[in-house]
């Protein structure tokens, strides 16, 4: 390992992504699977500073990250908003329960 | 040039229409005035296109990436079934002002009209293949849902849900060759390919010639995807003249008329197209000999009539073909729409409860009549110019056995297009609209009038376009006529009518003609002979197994669905975890790839 | 360096602990955490302002609707069994990380690149100001289609039948 900033921040990016997905993968409360969303999410945000600072291009990379911040916060009101709404018609919050297509 | 806004105008100024005809909401006549007004201004625009038709591409803009270009060409070809797709369109708006009266959906109706209309004229005017490709799969989709316009109806559901699987399979055939072309020469522009096709290597000239084949035999109901059409029926009349006698199914023949240069020296391919021409035309002839329902026998005849068309293309002959498109979709929509006349007074398309209409629907059973001589090759209507010019080339130029064939079909035909108005119009009358309470027939109304008139004067004339027709086609298709050919009807239509009248398979043909009325007429005597046919009768009327294999076919796909609903629980995570395994393996792809 | 590495792991730790929490306010609660430890890193990376938006919007913004959600929803004792066998989300988590790592590993030996001098601000409101105009339409959008779903309409008319299919199910 070189031992650079960026590399760190590299592995900490995979580590977030990879428990992000396993979040996702076993979760099975609604708003905790959002947690588990943000969770991803805040490693892209991390990996869009490390990808503009590696390539020279510092602040195209920052707004990059800016944008994703922003849109991943639109997705995480509206998923909220939508899990509120899933707990008053289906009562449960749990995706097993409210999985309707059954055989 | 100016095409170059009235390329793209033509091809989305009905689609404007639908979007206005749905925002009409429930006003009932704004939105049939809006309907008309639509139809008819792109009925005015294509017909502008024709004198400004050039083998050059007159719009284009660039879509970026793979997709290239958005380009439009107004060659012969583009701009010939732009006019019938956008006039004849008009035509059956009109028409079905009366037709549909009182229907509930009408917005729907009329916006699904006028997207297929523009997405017809964008397929012929097309030279960019994926757009060719998304027109055709938007003009499979509008046909589907105009099919199933009566959606409570399970017989128009099954009817629509058929033509959508064998018209979409055939699709596939055409995105196949498309990428491959894409995939072999980089670009999906249609000249381009035309000129580079002979550089193809032959096994991938062939596998896209034969995609090709494949999808156009399906969009054009022939063998062996003929079942679908005359399914179809159980749409509205007016949609079936529309998209099943004069636009939609022509889009195979467009297709392969288009591409035949590219693929005539492709071994085996013209055969191929004389073949499923030739035997299209046969069983379709059959089938419409022993059809009770009015508009099933029409289907038939289009089924035969499109073979004709297809085996003139695989004999070499584009103009003839083309020729006879052009007086097909005049006499076909003509003979639907005044079915469509018949239909709606008395009440059935059972052909045997109909009778004696003569007298009661005079305007109909005039141009009925006109449609049916246009149909049998008869002259002086144009289908017996047509007919005979393409008979002719296919003597020419065709296989020998396959001119034979063709033959005996004339002969069909004609028995067919007899029998249908006989028993239409002239029979002795049954009882059953003599009854009491059933609604008293009458002629056709005043906007069935409107549409019908023209489209018998069109029959009666359109064979004079022979010459500048021709010249059209020559001027601007580099690829089909090279410089100084000289085919019939070059110098004009009066030559033209001197060849046709000359030539001895002429008065074959109509010696053929003739014995087919004969035969009609001369019934009794064949139905004592009858008794030995029935074997083949029944054959006939089971659709000659093919009905059989389209069940096998459906229950097949409808098994393996039914097996694969166990992947589909509905449970988020499983869901996530497809995301995931997908994401996996294009990551492993870029991996593996480098 | 070492604070770098510091701030990541503490980043990390409080992620995990954000899946695994039993209670979702406490779930929320560890994600703030993550967030502001995540705002650190990227200043100390060498980005001040995006570590300022990451702190208000991730620790602030976000950690206040998460509260909000979960104080109208209700608290859920979380059932326990994943329904994706554990076995195959560690299979395919290490699947993933071991391509993401095939692919990124050789990227890191390259130099680094003439720095352009662009400074933050300029990209935001100029190179990209579309973008950052989208942004803001799409942070109205969320809002408001939020409002939109959350309206009151009709009594959720099944409020019964999950319990009875909870009950009946496996």
């Amino acid at each position: 390992m070189t031992g650079s900033v960026w590399t760190i921040a590299i592995a900490a990016v995979l580590c977030l992504v990879a428990i992000g997905i396993y979040g996702l993968l076993i979760l099975r409360n609604l708003i905790k699977i959002v947690v588990a969303l943000q969770v991803f999410a805040k490693g892209t945000i991390l990996i869009m500073v490390v990808a503009g600072g590696m390539a020279g291009k510092p602040a195209i990379g920052q707004s990059l990250a800016i944008t994703v911040l922003v849109a991943d916060t639109a997705i995480t009101i509206v998923a909220l908003a939508l899990a509120i709404q899933v707990r008053r018609w289906c009562g449960t919050l749990d995706t097993r329960v409210i999985s309707t297509l059954r055989r | 040039m100016e095409t170059s806004w009235l390329l793209p105008l033509t091809v989305f100024l009905p689609w404007a229409g639908a979007l206005v005809v749905l925002a009409a909401g429930r006003a009932a006549r704004l939105r049939i005035v809006l309907a008309i007004a639509f139809a008819a201004a792109d009925a005015v625009l294509s017909l502008l296109l024709i004198p400004l038709a050039s083998s050059r591409t007159g719009f284009s803009v660039t879509l970026g990436g793979a997709f290239g270009e958005l380009s439009l060409l107004p060659d012969g070809f583009g701009v010939f079934l732009a006019a019938v797709a956008a006039v004849i369109g008009g035509l059956a708006v009109v028409f079905s002002v009366d037709y549909m009266r009182g229907e509930e959906g009408q917005g729907r109706y009329y916006a699904l009209v006028l997207f297929f209309i523009g997405a017809m004229v964008g397929l012929v005017l097309s030279a960019n293949l994926l757009m060719v490709v998304v027109f055709w799969e938007i003009t499979a989709l509008c046909s589907w849902l105009l099919i199933s316009f009566h959606n409570d109806d399970p017989k128009a559901v099954a009817g629509g849900i058929k033509a959508l699987i064998i018209t979409g399979l055939g699709g596939v055939g055409l995105l196949a060759g498309s990428l491959a072309i894409y995939a072999q020469s980089g670009t999906f522009d249609i000249p381009t390919f035309m000129a580079q096709a002979h550089g193809f290597p032959p096994q991938l000239l062939a596998w896209i010639g034969f995609g090709f084949l494949a999808a156009a035999a399906a969009k054009s109901a022939q063998f062996p995807f003929q079942t679908w059409l005359p399914d179809a029926m159980e749409a509205p009349t007016p949609i079936s003249a529309l998209i099943h006698a004069a636009t939609m199914v022509n889009a195979g023949v467009y297709l392969l008329a288009r591409f035949y240069p590219a693929f005539s020296s492709v071994p085996g391919w013209t055969l191929a197209v004389v073949l499923v021409g030739a035997v299209s035309a046969f069983i379709a002839g059959l089938m419409a000999v022993v059809a009770n329902d009015l508009k099933r026998a029409l289907a038939w005849s289009t089924v035969s009539q499109l073979g004709f068309m297809v085996y003139a293309i695989g004999a070499g002959g584009i103009f003839q073909s083309q020729f006879h498109l052009l007086s097909h979709s005049v006499f076909k929509a003509l003979l639907f729409l005044g079915a469509g006349a018949v239909i709606h007074t008395v009440g059935t398309r059972d052909m045997r409860q109909m009778g004696g209409l003569s007298k009661k629907m005079p305007l109909t059973c005039v141009v009925f009549v006109i449609g049916a001589l246009a149909l049998a090759g008869i002259p002086p209507v144009n289908g017996f110019w047509s007919k005979e010019l393409l008979l002719e080339g296919g003597l020419q130029s065709g296989p020998f056995w396959a001119y034979v064939v063709m033959l005996v079909t004339a002969g069909l035909t004609a028995l067919y297009a007899l029998r249908c108005v006989w028993m239409v119009f002239f029979a002795p009358p049954q009882e059953s609209h003599e009854a009491p309470g059933a609604h008293p027939v009458h002629d056709a109304g005043p906007a069935m009038k409107v549409a019908l008139i023209p489209l018998a004067l069109g029959s009666l004339a359109t064979w004079l376009l022979a010459g500048p027709f021709h010249a059209l086609l020559a001027r601007t298709l580099p690829f089909h006529f090279g410089p100084g050919e000289v085919g019939p009807g070059a110098s004009g239509t009066w030559q033209m009518v001197v060849e046709v009248v000359s030539a001895p398979s002429t008065w074959l043909a109509l010696a053929v003609v003739a014995v087919g009325i004969l035969a009609w007429v001369g019934r009794g005597v064949f139905a004592k002979m009858g008794a030995g046919l029935r074997p083949a009768r029944r054959a006939a009327e089971a659709g000659f197994g093919f009905e059989a294999i389209n069940r096998g076919i459906a229950n097949a796909v409808q098994g393996a669905g039914e097996g694969l609903r166990a992947t589909q629980t509905g449970v988020l995570n499983w869901n996530i975890a497809a995301i995931v395994m997908a994401v996996i393996a294009v990551l492993a792809a870029l991996a593996l790839g480098g | 360096m070492v604070i770098q590495t510091l701030v990541l792991s503490g980043m990390l730790i409080c992620a995990l602990q954000a899946i695994r929490a039993p209670r979702l306010l406490v779930s929320a609660l560890w994600l703030a955490g993550c967030s502001a430890l995540l705002a650190l890193a990227i200043a100390l990376l060498g980005a001040p302002e995006v570590g300022v938006v990451e702190l208000s919007v991730g620790a602030g913004l976000v950690t206040i609707i998460f509260v909000f959600a979960i104080n109208i929803a209700g608290e859920e004792t979380a059932v326990a069994g994943a329904l994706v066998p554990r076995p195959l989300a560690w299979v395919l988590m290490g699947l993933f990380l071991f391509l993401l790592l095939w692919l990124t590993v050789p990227r890191l030996l390259i130099p680094a690149l003439n720095r352009d001098a662009l400074p933050f601000l300029r990209a935001v409101w100029e190179e990209r100001s579309l973008d950052t105009i989208l942004q803001v339409a799409l942070i109205f959008s969320a809002v408001l289609g939020s409002i939109g779903l959350l309206a009151d309409r009709r009594e959720p008319a099944r409020a019964e039948t999950p319990a009875r299919r909870a009950g009946g199910a496996q």
